[in-house]
């Protein structure tokens, strides 16, 4: 093993077969030392998803602190053409987790000749998750996308450690107290108890769609901090996915 | 025939001059040894049938088993040193298992041929070190290496395997044998009889079948090559057969085999 | 239980001798950084005339902040990746963009292991490239780097003053400006600076340390006045 390559040398797997040296142990261990390998990036993602399709979408702001060292890094990741993934939390372990998936579908693409539907993303990103249970992966994922058999749309939520819960609408991180209450009331109906089950979700158009998840970023983009400069969407539909992208409040 | 070739022919791991490697292709004879199975797949499924020898009246037959379940939607069947399925099955078994816990969903037919074939290759030298559970599972878990020194396999295995099962795709039927490579077919036969059985099945396989003629095709193939008269006692039969998007694989019972074996008898007493 | 051997720990979980901010700005015909050339020891000014900037190929520069030692170890890694890059001899060589990936999956790594390099790096390359790396291994592809106390202080200025179509000269102009304030306000900077410059086609130059000029402290006793109060 050539030295510089084995520093970079790190994958999931790597933790929980080879422990970390001993000095690693004690820092760990011992409590005066304040350094934290994690960091909140702030950010907010959602995903919703009607009969035929499913939104994923995610502001671009990345923040440390107060300061935004960039008004345009994404969040969101394309996985295949049925389905899309975004991230809020901390931007390394995004970018790590979105570069370890991508590999492992290329890996499947060439193990079996077939892309990886939507469910068997949603059951790899939870194992993936939960691998690192010890040592987790600070990413909030929302993955969206249509199912392979029926085409209906469906996204799953995630926390950091691999619980998942498929549903019909979730957001997740800086935003999402701001922004899952307003899609429960519009979306999904909850206060309508009067209703039965099947009518409760309201069934929106696309491009209905697609302007909720406008008004809400920019709703949140006011209150949240963390929020703004630029909202990318992803549409996934059976016909693919389209992407757009729209500013929001920079300051 | 039994003389040595060269000494070319004593490690699993030297090629001869002219490109052979003959343990590979002795594995390969010990097969042409081994009862005969057949698989046929037809419109709505895939037919599993295969002789049981059983050299004994005082061998009870249900010990033999032949025909194996590698997940509710994959059977396999086996010809050659039978023992030796035993490790590929395992293997094929955990790799199916694996796979649902990863991706939640069946392994795909031809994956499981792949994996199959993966082990299959792993004799000599380059089976040290491995173990069955190294597949790609989706998290740090288990992939431990084998830190015993035994290579799991110090010759190649001597047993082909017809995998019959049921995908997304719809059904398929697959051959694996002791050079590692798999194969798909419509209609196969292995073991001593296959040869002749593969020219009867080329003559009168036809690909709208149904299931219940293919269960005759192969009965009436089989009872052609083997020595025995054919009974429920020393054959065996299974299927799979869609089952919404996947399929469901069926051992047959020993009544369901008599039904078949007189429905045999029933189509071939008019001629 | 098992006991914990009590050793003198080695990893960098505080720095002891720290650089300050970097800039970098991409312009319409390459790329500028720029940094001051002290290495701090704590509050005192230990090391004044220290180069920050490291070019490991030809149109590739980086400059870093943060622990000097780590800085100078993150330096070495990248000469023997480019000398095994090298050493192949295949008429391939790395791409400024591959460089910056590779120092996000090191420094992520070494964040992982709870070794951090201690460093935000920025990366110049040909093809106007401009990226930056915290320590934490997140990278960023950006038209503009300012890094620590720079983030708070020159990035606003940088934000304000870049337009599509800005020349290397005015990049620098602004570097200069943005180092000039960061002189006034941080008490970590210096007067004397270095730039680096990569054109577009990867003509790379990186300045002798030299003073900024124009300095201005005729309304520094308004500031203090004005606290007093």
């Amino acid at each position: 093993m050539r030295p510089q390559e084995d520093q970079t040398r790190f994958t999931e797997s790597s933790w929980m077969s080879s422990n970390l040296g001993p000095s690693a142990q004690q820092a760990l261990i011992s409590h005066q030392r304040s350094w934290s390998p994690y960091v909140d990036n702030g950010g907010t993602v959602l995903a919703l998803a009607g009969r035929d399709y499913a939104v994923v979408a995610a502001d671009t702001r990345f923040s440390v602190g107060f300061s935004v060292p960039s008004r345009n890094l994404t969040k969101i990741v394309r996985l295949t053409d049925q389905a899309v993934l975004a991230s809020a939390g901390m931007g390394a372990d995004r970018q790590y987790l979105h570069k370890i998936l991508r590999s492992r579908l290329e890996v499947y693409k060439y193990q079996h000749q077939k892309q990886m539907s939507l469910s068997a993303i949603a059951q790899l990103l939870s194992n993936t998750l939960y691998s690192r249970r010890f040592f987790p992966i600070y990413a909030f994922n929302v993955l969206g996308g249509i199912d392979d058999n029926t085409g209906e749309g469906f996204v799953f939520g995630y926390d950091a450690i691999g619980s998942f819960e498929k549903v019909k609408v979730v957001c997740s991180g800086s935003g999402q107290t701001l922004v899952q209450p307003v899609l429960d009331q519009q979306l999904a109906g909850r206060q309508k108890y009067d209703l039965p089950d099947d009518q409760r979700m309201a069934s929106l158009s696309l491009d209905e769609a697609i302007e909720l998840t406008r008004d809400v970023f920019n709703s949140a983009a006011e209150r949240d901090i963390l929020t703004g400069d630029a909202v990318e969407i992803y549409a996934v539909t059976g016909s693919g996915v389209r992407y757009e992208r729209h500013s929001l409040r920079q300051d | 025939m039994f003389l040595s070739r060269s000494e070319y022919d004593r490690g699993v791991n030297t090629f001869s001059p002219e490109g052979r490697l003959f343990q590979v292709e002795y594995a390969l004879e010990a097969i042409k040894l081994g009862s005969t199975a057949i698989g046929i797949q037809c419109a709505d499924g895939v037919v599993l049938a295969v002789e049981k020898r059983v050299s004994s009246p005082l061998i009870e037959p249900s010990s033999i088993e032949k025909i194996v379940e590698i997940d509710t939607h994959i059977g396999a069947t086996m010809s050659g040193l039978t023992a030796d399925a035993r490790t590929l099955i395992q293997h094929a078994r955990v790799e199916a298992q694996n796979h649902r816990f990863n991706y939640e969903e069946p392994m795909p037919v031809e994956s499981i041929a792949q994996a199959v074939c993966d082990l299959a290759l792993r004799f000599g030298e380059s089976g040290y070190g491995e173990d069955d559970d190294d597949a790609d599972n989706g998290g740090g878990e288990g992939g431990g290496t084998n830190k015993d020194d035994t290579p799991i396999m110090s010759r190649p295995f001597g047993v082909a395997l017809l995998l019959a099962g049921c995908d997304e795709h719809g059904p398929a039927l697959y051959t694996t044998d002791p050079s590692g490579t798999y194969t798909r077919w419509l209609a196969t036969a292995i073991g001593a009889g296959g040869e002749s059985a593969q020219a009867t099945l080329e003559e009168r396989y036809r690909r709208s079948l149904s299931l219940t003629e293919a269960e005759v095709l192969a009965l009436e193939v089989l009872r052609q090559v083997m020595e025995e008269k054919l009974n429920a006692m020393n054959i065996e039969m299974a299927c799979v057969l869609p089952d919404g998007k996947h399929g469901r694989f069926q051992i047959y019972s020993t009544e369901r085999l008599k039904a078949c074996i007189e429905r045999m008898s029933a189509t071939d007493s008019p001629r | 239980m098992h006991s914990v051997k009590l050793v003198p720990c080695e990893l960098t979980t505080e720095p002891i001798v720290t650089g300050s901010s970097v800039l970098g700005v991409q312009c319409a015909d390459g790329v500028v950084l720029a940094c001051d050339t002290l290495a701090s020891y704590g509050s005192l000014a230990r090391f004044q005339r220290v180069t920050r900037f490291h070019q490991p190929a030809a149109g590739v520069v980086i400059a870093g902040g943060g622990e000097y030692s780590d800085l100078q170890q993150l330096f070495r890694i990248t000469d023997n990746v480019y000398r095994q890059e090298f050493c192949h001899e295949d008429g391939w060589e790395l791409t400024p963009r591959a460089l910056h990936q590779y120092l996000s999956r090191l420094l992520y790594a070494r964040r992982s292991r709870l070794d951090p390099l201690y460093n935000t790096v920025a990366v110049a390359g040909k093809g106007r490239f401009l990226g930056m790396v915290d320590m934490y291994g997140t990278a960023i592809e950006t038209n503009l780097v300012a890094t620590g106390i720079g983030t708070l202080l020159a990035l606003p200025l940088l934000r304000k003053r870049w337009h599509e179509g800005l020349t290397m000269d005015d990049g620098l102009a602004c570097l200069e400006d943005c180092l000039r304030v960061l002189y006034y306000r941080d008490c970590r900077a210096l007067r004397t600076i270095q730039v680096a410059k990569v054109s577009d086609s990867g003509e790379t130059f990186i300045s002798e340390p030299y003073d900024l000029g124009n300095l201005q402290w005729k309304v520094a006793h308004a500031v203090t006045e004005k606290l007093m109060i």
